[in-house]
């Protein structure tokens, strides 16, 4: 039988333990600061999980909650629908992830390079301003952009340039499953490029000016000093990035939600825009089913954060949670 | 020390619980009292018990047009000051009703009174939440003014009444730009067929390339009646769960009939006669960008609501500085009416006591007045006197006044009715409130009877929908079917965008349709045959 340790002192002496009410009377100070703490994390972040039981229950809008056990997973996992939310959540989510961080690092790069303060200073502000919009306006924004009628300023100008017959209809981008998911990247692009520049710059303003003048003592050009000094400053801060946020994949909403529309289904729904169908899509919403649906997402999710957990311990020698 | 810990726990638990099994079984007495009321009632089921209505709660959409913007309060205080009963308006956002409702519900805060749409009303009625109303209906002082009883009657359930619509539902009838018909020298008497109607909406793209034969709110309708926004493209397909004529139910959306109308559909928009933006269009997108002031990119026709939309359509149009004149376009032969939906209701939510005191009593003050041919009623068609309407003398008043739009309306006489400006808009007059007058199962009557909106052009509206109108078929009412409707609804509009937006063949997309939500589909007709 295994023996628990004893903890020693550095003479060699077992150390004497506290007994529990002693150390709690000892430190009650403590205890009761800490009391308002407890209720606050319990009543807002614990209380409302105990509603996940409902992924076993049959939950309308009225009548009586039935306990159903696992139905609604069962009918979650035959369900087409869900398993193509399921897959393009992990596509969308984890392409815009790659996307988005290496433009954030192009830009990065590029704004460390220039050597006009005012314009530097006057092009990263103009880069952050799309972060600030909300996703409903950018929506908005790129739908009058991207329209196929005649207020479509795209389709005005391939028209203009000979790309598309002048007579004809245009492209209606958002509405067709070869054009979505690229269009979907580049707004994503436009809107948060600038705001991932911030990290990738604060690294950048961190690297020591010794290995550029060594460099330049070597003879090395401007690209080479990029590639031979930059880029390898920035591995480290990229791969704390791309982690951080892979946490975060399921967490997709917002941006494909103010996107999307029923001829695209096939390529863009995501598991929360299906459980807003399921939820506030009809007149009758079986709760349980979302619920069972969100647990599957939020289960992935935390499976996801341990993951990055491990990954960042080995990479930065702590972890994120 | 433990041991004492661990049994004042315990005593502290049995204590506890004592007192919780004591608050159950007090619980358990209120119970036993309300079925002893129950039984009581029962007794007492020939001889109405009084119940004391104090208040009542209601929940309502966007149709409430006395909106906390346009003197709610003054409708709500002479609701009250005629009724004798304090009166609660929850006043949901239009757009997100369904949801809300939903939400409502599930949170415990059921109102007293709820108007449900005929999508809602089919799915609530089964689950015993909404008050079986048929004897007060029956037995209400209105069936002897009624003049369309077969709109209620329609709306049975097994031959119970949980909901009562005070109008029918009405319905989207076709409006075209009379200045573009002009242009094209189109006569629109000369539009019969379907052919002579796609004729006009291509000749309008060939003259004006940038413009549109028709917009639309969707392909297809996320509500019942699912057509009624592209009418001419639908025709007699109507792509839901119906009834064939000897009561058994089949899914519209799969017959030969549905695939054709997806086909027009989708030649439409290739051709460029269909605004593509109609597959993502809401029905405030559709509307703006027809009456738009920049008419470069509009559309000709627009299918949309009959009756006092007539107007609101027009004035928008005055509005924006465009050519205002509307043709309402007579159904070409292959729609042969347009589609009267199944009009919304409302229902008295059932509190599950056994005791009918309390909704019957309800009834009597919110529904049995709605009909009251006189005050009452007035307020829920024309709104609150003085604040909406008038009958004191008046020398009138002007909208847009300095403008090339001023219009004087009035001097009015003593005891004339006339409608005001509209509280939130005075450059534009009120219309009406909850009820359309033209559309009211019972007429006013006595000293109200000769109050009638001045609108002409929404009396003419109302007129040539109620001349060329076909009802709607019954929503089905299934609780198999409403587990799936969402799934359903949403393979549809999957499967007719696949066909207008990517070229794919209607049998491909509609094999598609039957592998997605085809078990569904047949459980759900499989439980609704069952229960026929």
């Amino acid at each position: 039988m295994k023996q628990k340790k004893q903890l020693m002192t550095s003479s060699g002496q077992p150390v004497r333990k506290t007994p529990l009410a002693t150390r709690v009377w000892n430190y009650r100070g403590y205890y009761l600061m800490f009391i308002p703490v407890a209720i606050f994390v319990l009543l807002i972040y614990y209380w409302p999980m105990l509603g996940i039981r409902y992924a076993w229950f049959d939950y309308k809008p009225v009548g009586p909650k039935t306990f159903v056990g696992w139905k609604h997973f069962e009918t979650m996992f035959a369900t087409a629908a869900f398993w193509t939310a399921f897959k393009n959540t992990l596509q969308l989510s984890i392409m815009k992830l790659l996307i988005t961080t290496l433009t954030a690092v192009v830009a990065s790069v590029f704004l460390n390079e220039m050597n006009n303060l005012l314009a530097k200073k006057s092009l990263q502000t103009i880069i952050y301003l799309p972060h600030f919009m909300s996703w409903a306006v950018v929506a908005g924004i790129f739908s009058m952009l991207l329209s196929p009628t005649s207020t479509g300023m795209v389709n005005g100008i391939l028209k203009d340039i000979g790309i598309l017959d002048p007579a004809g209809n245009g492209i209606y981008f958002l509405a067709s499953k070869a054009w979505w998911r690229p269009i979907f990247y580049i707004i994503n692009i436009w809107k948060e490029t600038g705001w991932g520049t911030i990290i990738f710059l604060a690294t950048l303003s961190g690297i020591n000016p010794e290995l550029y003048e060594a460099a330049d003592i070597d003879g090395a050009s401007r690209m080479q000093k990029i590639w031979n000094v930059t880029v390898p400053a920035l591995t480290n801060t990229i791969i704390t990035v791309l982690i951080l946020n892979l946490a975060k994949v399921m967490n997709m909403f917002e941006s494909v939600f103010v996107l999307y529309n029923s001829a695209v289904y096939d390529v863009s729904d995501v598991i929360s825009t299906y459980i807003y169908r399921q939820t506030f899509a009809v007149a009758l919403p079986n709760y349980g089913y979302s619920t069972a649906v969100g647990l599957f997402k939020s289960l992935v999710g935390g499976f996801l954060v341990i993951v990055c957990n491990q990954l960042s311990k080995k990479t930065r020698g702590r972890g994120i949670v | 020390m433990k041991k004492k810990v661990v049994s004042a726990i315990l005593v502290a638990a049995m204590a506890m619980s004592m007192v919780a099994c004591g608050s159950e079984e007090a619980a358990d007495n209120s119970n036993a009292g309300a079925n002893g009321t129950e039984a009581a009632g029962t007794e007492a089921a020939a001889e109405p018990e009084a119940y004391n209505l104090e208040k009542i709660t209601m929940v309502v959409n966007g149709t409430l047009t006395a909106n906390l913007d346009n003197r709610q309060d003054a409708f709500e205080q002479q609701w009250e000051e005629a009724v004798g009963v304090d009166l609660e308006i929850k006043q949901l956002d239009h757009s997100g009703y369904t949801d809300a409702v939903g939400r409502l519900f599930a949170s415990g805060e059921y109102p007293d009174v709820i108007l449900l749409s005929a999508d809602q009303y089919a799915q609530y009625a089964t689950t015993g939440i909404l008050w079986d109303m048929t004897e007060a209906f029956d037995n209400a002082e209105f069936q002897s003014r009624m003049k369309y009883p077969e709109v209620n009657e329609g709306l049975k359930k097994d031959g119970k009444l949980y909901g009562f619509a005070p109008a029918y539902g009405n319905g989207c009838v076709t409006y075209v730009k009379k200045a573009w018909l002009d242009e094209l020298n189109i006569d629109p008497s000369s539009i019969k067929t379907f052919d002579d109607y796609y004729n006009m909406l291509l000749a309008e793209k060939e003259a004006h390339p940038n413009n549109y034969g028709v917009i639309a709110a969707g392909y297809i309708s996320g509500e019942a009646p699912y057509t009624n926004y592209l009418p001419e493209f639908w025709q007699d397909a109507y792509p839901a769960l119906l009834q064939d004529e000897n009561g058994v139910w089949y899914d519209g959306f799969q017959t030969d009939a549905t695939k054709a109308a997806i086909e027009r559909i989708a030649k439409g928009v290739a051709d460029g006669v269909i605004d593509p933006t109609t597959l993502t269009n809401g029905t405030k997108d559709a509307r703006e960008s027809w009456f738009s002031n920049n008419q470069d990119g509009s559309a000709m026709c627009f299918t949309y609501w009959a009756g006092t939309w007539y107007q609101t359509l027009t004035d928008n149009l005055i509005k924006n500085e465009v050519d205002s004149e509307l043709v309402q376009l007579e159904p070409i032969a292959e729609v042969g009416a347009y589609i009267n939906r199944e009009a919304p209701v409302w229902a008295i939510i059932d509190d599950g006591d056994g005791n009918n005191a309390r909704e019957q009593a309800i009834f009597d003050a919110f529904i049995e007045t709605m009909l009251d041919g006189g005050k009452v009623q007035v307020l829920w068609t024309y709104g609150a006197e003085d604040v909406h309407w008038s009958t004191k003398a008046s020398e009138g008043f002007t909208i847009n006044a300095g403008t090339d739009k001023e219009k004087v309306y009035g001097p009015y006489e003593e005891g004339t009715f006339y409608l005001l400006p509209t509280p939130n808009d005075p450059n534009s007059v009120w219309k009406k409130n909850a009820m359309d007058p033209a559309l009211v199962i019972c007429p006013l009557e006595g000293d109200y009877a000769n109050f009638a909106s001045t609108s002409d052009l929404a009396s003419e509206g109302n007129l040539f929908f109620t001349s060329h109108m076909k009802d709607a078929p019954t929503s089905p009412a299934s609780e198999v079917y409403t587990n799936y409707a969402g799934d359903i609804q949403t393979a549809k509009e999957v499967c007719i965008a696949s066909v207008v937006n990517d070229g794919v063949s209607v049998d491909d997309a509609m094999a598609t349709y039957v592998a997605t939500v085809g078990s569904m589909v047949e459980e759900s007709l499989a439980d609704l045959n069952s229960a026929e």
